[in-house]
C-alpha cells in the first residue's frame, strides 16, 4: 500500500518589512497586542489596500526559485467566510477559478534526499499570495472551554503564501525534507525568517491504495509533520488491513498526544463566494520587477551547494554548511577572504555546527555564529600553526558555541612565542633521551617532544612544529658530531 | 429668485467685501429655518465651533494668506471617513461610530481652508436613489416638502437646495449625485472612474463609485472639483494621470465646436414634463450651433440589471465586515454565529438586507456564472458601446425618467426605484464622467439633464455646463428664498 502525499504550506513573508497591503508591519513578534494595526488592516470601512511592493517582488522571487513561469498580471480575489479574527470577514487572496491570477501556476520544488544525495521532485500546482489572518487567543479551557476570546489584529494582513503541492509525496519523511527545502529556499531569497514563531503552518493530505483521502490539519513544525503523516499512514494501514474503510474527512493534528482525531463534520458546503477584489487592479510586473524577482531567486540552496562541492568539498559536508544559512555565507566568506575551503569546511560544516547541535543552540539562527573575522583568524593560526586544529576544535569551538561573542583571547591557550629556546632548554636537560636518539634509538624523539609538551606548561605549541625543531637540532648535533 | 455660488462668494471674501463669520451666519440661519423640515444633516457642528473657524478664515483673508477654499462651509455625506465626527453612513449599524482616520477627500478639504461643518443624510449605505432609507428617518426636497430629494446623497444635495452649505461632497454609485441634483435643481458630477480618491468612502460597490463633488452652479462644481480630484497613493484604483481643472479660467464652450448624441429609444419610458424640459435645451444647443444627432444603444439599454447585480455582489461583500465586533450594532448571544446575526439583524434595514440577500445570490457557486460572471462579461459590452459613442459626442439623456417621486411613492415597489437610475448607471458602468444640471422647472418641480462624456472628459463637461446655464439662468439658485 502506497502513500500519496500532498501538502498545503502556509508561509508568512516575514521579511517583506510591511504588511501585504498597509504600512504595518510584517513581523509583529515582541509586540503588545493591537498595535501593529491601521484602518486598512482592521479591515474599516472605507479603508482600502493597497499592494505593498516588497510582498510582491517576494512572491514573485519565490515563485521564480520554484520555476513557475511568472504571471503577467496578478489578480487578487475576494474569499468570504465570517471568522472573529478576519477583519472584514473576507480574506485577500488569488483563487483563479473567477478571474484570480496567482503569482505561481505550477513550477516544482527539489529537495535533497541526504543518503542517496539524489535530488528529488514535487510538482506544485499552485502559489497564493494572500493576507493572514488575526489570531485568537483563547482563556482557560481553550478554544472548547474558554468563557471567552480575544482578539490579536496585529497579524491581520501580514503577506502569506500559499504553497500547494501535487500529491506527489511519497512517504511522511519525503514530506518533511520537501518542507524543510522549501523553507530553506525561501530563506535564502530573503523572505522568510523560518524560525520566527508560526512563520509557517502545513496541512497535509494523506491517502493509500484502497483508501480515501484524509486531510490533516494544524501541524506546526517540522518534526510534527513527519509525525504526524506517519501516525495517519499507520492509522490507515491498520484499518485498510483489517479490512475497513477509509473515508474521506479531515483530522486534526494533536501534536502533544500525538495523535490525529476526526474534526467535527461540515453540515454544509463550503461556500466562499469568490470574486475578483474591486479595490485592486491586477497587478502587472514591470521587466525591473521581474528582473529584480529573477535575480533574489538565482541564490537557491542547490546553487550554493553547487558551488561549494565545486570547490572540492565532499558533498556530505558541503550540505552540512548549505543547510544553515549562515553557515553558508559564513563559509563563502571566508573562502573569497582567501581560507583554505576544506580547512573551512570542516571547521563550520562539521565541528562549529557538531558543537551548536551538541550545546542545543540552532545553527540557522545567525546570532549563533561567530563573526567572519574571528573564523579567518582560527583557520589563520591553524594553517600558520600556531595552534594545531585539534587545540582550536577541543578548545575554542565549544566555548565560541557557547557564546560566539567571546573574544578569541580569552579562549585561545595562550601560545609559545619562542619554541627553539624551550626545545634548546630539554636536549640541555635530557642528555639521555638524546644519547639514545643519536644512537638510532628513535622512539626516543617521541620522549622528547613530550618533555618539550610539559615544559610548554599548557601554552599552545604546535607539536608538530617541536617535532620538527627537534629533528633539525638533532640532526644537526649528528652531523657536527659525526 | 435668490442666487449664491461659492465662487463669487470667495471673491466677496478675497476683496474683502464680504465678511466670512456673516456669511456662515447667514449659512445656519437658513439651516435653523429649513432643517426641522428638511432633515438634511446627520450631525452639524455647533455654531459656537464654526463662527470660530470662520473667525479663523477672517484673519487669513487680512492677513492674505488664504487657502483655495478658506471660509466656505461644505456639507460631506455621512458615508465619508471623518475622524472629528461621526461616520454613520446612515445605517443603525455604524450609530456613534467616529473613524480613526480621514477620508483623503475631506483631508484635502481641510488643507484647502473648507470648513466641514455637517455630515449628510443618505440612504442607508448609499442603498437608494430616494433618502428614504436612512437609520435617521427620510430628508425632503426642499422644492416641495412632500417629494424625496432623491438618492442616495439627498441629503448634500437638499442642504445645497436650500442654501444650508455652499458647496458638498455626494458619492455616486449609481446616479447618487446625479439623481439628486436633478431633483433639488443643484449640480452634481459623477468623476471619471479613478479621478477621486475613495480612501475612506464606506463602500456599497466599489468597482462602480466615486466621492463626487455637488454645487449648486457648474463653476462651483468645478471649483470642489479641482480641490478633491487627483491620484492617491492609499488608493490602488485612483489615477495619477488626472488632468488638473482650473475653475477660475474655465470659459462657456463653443456651441460650433459640439456634438451632441441623443438615443431616443433610451427617453421611451420617461415622463413627458421630463422630456420636454430635457429637448428645450438640446434644441437651444443646436440653434447656437451644436451638431445633435440621434444614436442607438444596443447594450446601454440594458444596463440597469447589469448593475444592480454587480453592485449587490460587491455589496453583499462590503457590508461583510460588520458582524458586531468592531462596530456599534452588538448581538447578545454567547455563540458566535447567534451573536453576529443578532448584530446584523438589528443593524441593517430591510432594503440592505434585500441587497445583501439578492448579492449573495448572485455569487453562489452555481449562480456566479449565470448572475456575477455574465453581468460582468455584460459591462464590458456596456463599457466598449459607450467608450465608443462618447468618442465621438457627447451623450445627452434626461437625468431620470421621473419628476421628483412623493415620499413613500417608490419605496414600496423595489423594481419602480431601480428604475429611476436607468439613465445615470450607464456612466458608472463605463467609467466615464457624467454631469448633471437643472434643465429647468416644471410644474414648479427641478428637472436635470445629464451629459456624458469620454474619459477624462471633465473640463469638456464643465465647460458645456457653463454654456446651459446661459439658457436656464438657473446657477446659483436657493429653494424657495424671493
Amino acid at each position: 500500500m502506497k502513500a500519496r502525499i500532498g501538502l498545503e504550506i502556509h508561509v508568512q513573508l516575514t521579511e517583506a518589512g510591511s504588511k501585504l497591503f498597509c504600512g504595518c508591519k510584517s513581523n509583529y513578534r515582541g509586540m503588545e497586542p493591537n498595535t501593529n494595526v491601521c484602518p486598512v488592516c482592521l479591515g474599516l470601512p472605507g479603508a482600502i489596500p493597497v499592494p505593498s511592493r516588497r510582498a510582491i517582488l517576494l512572491s514573485l522571487a519565490s515563485a521564480s526559485a520554484f520555476r513557475c513561469a511568472i504571471p503577467t498580471a496578478i489578480v487578487f480575489t475576494r474569499k468570504h467566510y465570517f471568522y472573529p479574527d478576519l477583519p472584514k470577514n473576507y480574506q485577500i487572496t488569488q483563487y483563479e477559478k473567477v478571474g484570480g491570477a496567482p503569482v505561481c501556476s505550477g513550477g516544482e520544488v527539489e529537495y535533497l534526499e541526504p543518503g542517496s544525495w539524489e535530488w528529488r521532485k514535487v510538482r506544485l500546482r499552485r502559489i497564493n499570495l494572500e493576507e493572514d489572518p488575526g489570531r485568537t487567543v483563547y482563556g482557560e479551557g481553550g478554544i472548547l472551554a474558554s468563557s471567552h476570546a480575544l482578539v490579536d489584529y496585529n497579524r491581520s494582513g501580514v503577506p502569506l503564501l500559499e504553497i500547494v503541492t501535487e500529491p506527489d509525496i511519497p512517504s511522511p519523511r519525503d514530506a518533511r525534507l520537501l518542507v524543510e527545502s522549501i523553507l530553506l529556499t525561501l530563506e535564502y531569497i530573503g523572505a522568510v525568517n523560518p524560525r520566527l514563531e508560526g512563520a509557517f503552518r502545513v496541512d497535509a493530505n494523506i491517502s493509500l491504495e484502497g483508501g480515501d483521502r484524509v486531510e490533516v490539519k494544524n501541524i506546526g513544525s517540522l518534526q510534527d509533520v513527519e509525525k504526524a503523516l506517519a501516525y495517519e499512514e499507520v492509522r490507515q494501514r491498520r484499518l485498510l488491513e483489517a479490512g475497513g474503510r477509509v473515508e474521506r474527512e479531515t483530522r486534526h493534528w494533536d501534536s502533544i498526544r500525538g495523535v490525529t482525531k476526526p474534526l467535527r463534520h461540515k453540515e454544509t458546503e463550503e461556500e466562499y463566494l469568490y470574486f475578483p477584489d474591486p479595490d485592486l487592479p491586477p497587478v502587472i510586473p514591470g521587466r525591473r520587477l521581474a528582473e529584480e524577482a529573477r535575480a533574489l531567486a538565482s541564490k537557491t540552496p542547490r546553487r550554493v551547494l553547487e558551488r561549494i562541492t565545486g570547490l572540492g568539498v565532499k558533498i556530505e559536508v558541503a550540505w552540512s554548511l548549505v543547510s544553515s544559512k549562515p553557515a553558508a555565507q559564513l563559509y563563502l566568506a571566508a573562502v573569497e577572504r582567501g581560507a583554505d575551503p576544506w580547512l573551512a569546511a570542516r571547521m563550520l560544516g562539521i565541528d562549529y555546527k557538531g558543537e551548536l547541535r551538541e550545546a542545543g543552540r540552532d545553527p540557522g539562527d545567525p546570532g549563533n555564529w561567530p563573526s567572519l573575522d574571528k573564523i579567518l583568524d582560527l583557520i589563520g593560526y591553524v594553517e600558520r600553526g600556531v595552534y594545531p586544529y585539534d587545540t582550536v576544535k577541543g578548545l575554542v569551538l565549544p566555548r565560541l558555541a557557547m557564546d560566539p561573542g567571546v573574544p578569541l583571547r580569552e579562549v585561545l591557550p595562550e601560545a609559545v612565542t619562542d619554541p627553539g629556546r624551550i626545545v634548546d632548554e630539554v636536549l640541555t636537560s635530557e642528555p639521555g633521551a638524546v644519547e639514545d636518539y643519536l644512537r638510532g634509538r628513535t622512539k626516543a624523539l617521541n620522549y622528547l617532544v613530550g618533555a618539550v609538551m610539559k615544559r610548554a606548561g599548557g601554552r599552545a605549541v604546535d607539536p608538530r612544529l617541536v617535532r620538527r625543531l627537534l629533528l633539525e637540532r638533532l640532526e644537526k648535533m649528528r652531523g657536527g658530531g659525526g | 429668485m435668490t442666487r449664491e455660488e461659492a465662487w463669487r462668494i470667495l471673491q466677496g471674501f478675497r476683496r474683502e467685501e464680504l465678511d466670512p463669520v456673516e456669511h456662515a451666519g447667514r449659512v445656519y440661519e437658513r439651516i435653523e429655518r429649513w432643517e426641522s423640515r428638511v432633515n438634511a444633516f446627520i450631525e452639524i457642528a455647533s455654531w459656537d465651533l464654526v463662527h470660530d473657524m470662520a473667525l479663523d478664515a477672517a484673519r487669513s483673508y487680512r492677513e492674505g494668506r488664504f487657502r483655495p477654499l478658506e471660509g466656505l462651509l461644505v456639507a460631506v455625506k455621512d458615508n465619508i471617513s471623518t475622524s472629528f465626527t461621526v461616520t454613520t453612513a446612515g445605517s443603525r449599524m455604524l450609530d456613534g461610530y467616529t473613524p480613526p482616520y480621514d477620508a483623503t477627500t475631506v483631508s484635502k478639504l481641510l488643507e484647502a481652508g473648507a470648513i466641514v461643518h455637517g455630515k449628510t443624510n443618505l440612504d442607508e449605505f448609499a442603498m437608494g436613489s430616494t433618502t428614504e432609507t436612512s437609520y435617521y428617518g427620510p430628508t425632503r426636497n426642499p422644492w416641495s416638502l412632500d417629494r424625496v430629494p432623491g438618492g442616495s446623497s439627498g441629503g448634500s444635495a437638499a442642504a445645497l437646495a436650500y442654501g444650508g452649505a455652499d458647496l458638498a461632497l455626494g458619492s455616486d454609485t449609481g446616479g447618487s449625485v446625479r439623481l439628486p441634483a436633478a431633483y433639488t435643481a443643484t449640480v452634481g458630477l459623477k468623476p471619471t472612474y479613478g479621478h477621486v480618491s475613495r480612501y475612506g468612502l464606506i463602500p456599497y460597490a466599489n468597482s462602480l463609485e466615486q466621492v463626487s463633488p455637488m454645487a449648486r452652479s457648474v463653476r462651483d462644481l468645478a471649483l470642489i472639483y479641482s480641490i478633491i480630484s487627483g491620484g492617491d497613493p492609499l488608493d490602488a484604483t485612483s489615477l495619477d494621470t488626472t488632468p488638473p481643472v482650473d475653475p477660475w479660467s474655465l470659459d462657456p464652450a463653443d456651441p460650433g465646436t459640439l456634438r451632441i448624441c441623443i438615443v431616443p429609444s433610451l427617453m421611451e419610458g420617461a415622463e413627458r414634463p421630463v422630456v420636454r424640459s430635457f429637448m428645450k435645451v438640446v434644441e437651444w444647443l443646436e440653434s447656437q450651433g451644436a451638431i445633435v444627432e440621434e444614436a442607438k444603444l444596443e447594450y446601454a439599454t440594458h444596463a440597469l440589471p447589469v448593475y444592480y447585480t454587480i453592485a449587490f455582489a460587491e455589496a453583499a461583500s462590503n457590508l461583510a465586515r460588520y458582524d458586531g465586533l468592531l462596530y456599534p450594532s452588538k448581538g447578545g448571544s454567547g455563540v458566535w454565529e447567534e451573536y453576529v446575526s443578532e448584530a446584523r439583524g438589528a443593524g441593517f434595514g430591510l432594503e440592505v438586507k434585500r441587497r445583501i440577500i439578492m448579492g449573495v445570490y448572485a455569487l453562489s457557486e452555481g449562480y456566479r456564472d449565470e448572475y456575477y460572471l455574465a453581468a460582468s462579461k455584460a459591462r464590458r459590452l456596456v463599457r466598449d458601446e459607450i467608450h465608443g459613442l462618447t468618442g465621438r459626442c457627447i451623450l445627452a439623456t434626461p437625468a431620470s425618467p421621473v419628476l421628483p417621486p412623493r415620499l413613500g411613492e417608490r419605496l414600496g415597489d423595489p423594481i419602480k426605484l431601480f428604475l429611476m437610475d436607468a439613465y445615470t448607471v450607464i456612466a458608472n458602468l463605463a467609467g466615464v464622467p457624467a454631469l448633471v444640471q437643472p434643465s429647468g422647472l416644471e410644474d414648479g418641480l427641478p428637472v436635470g439633464i445629464q451629459w456624458i462624456a469620454g474619459r477624462a472628459g471633465e473640463e469638456l463637461l464643465f465647460r458645456l455646463g457653463l454654456l446651459v446655464e446661459e439658457y436656464t439662468g438657473m446657477a446659483g439658485v436657493i429653494a424657495g428664498e424671493g
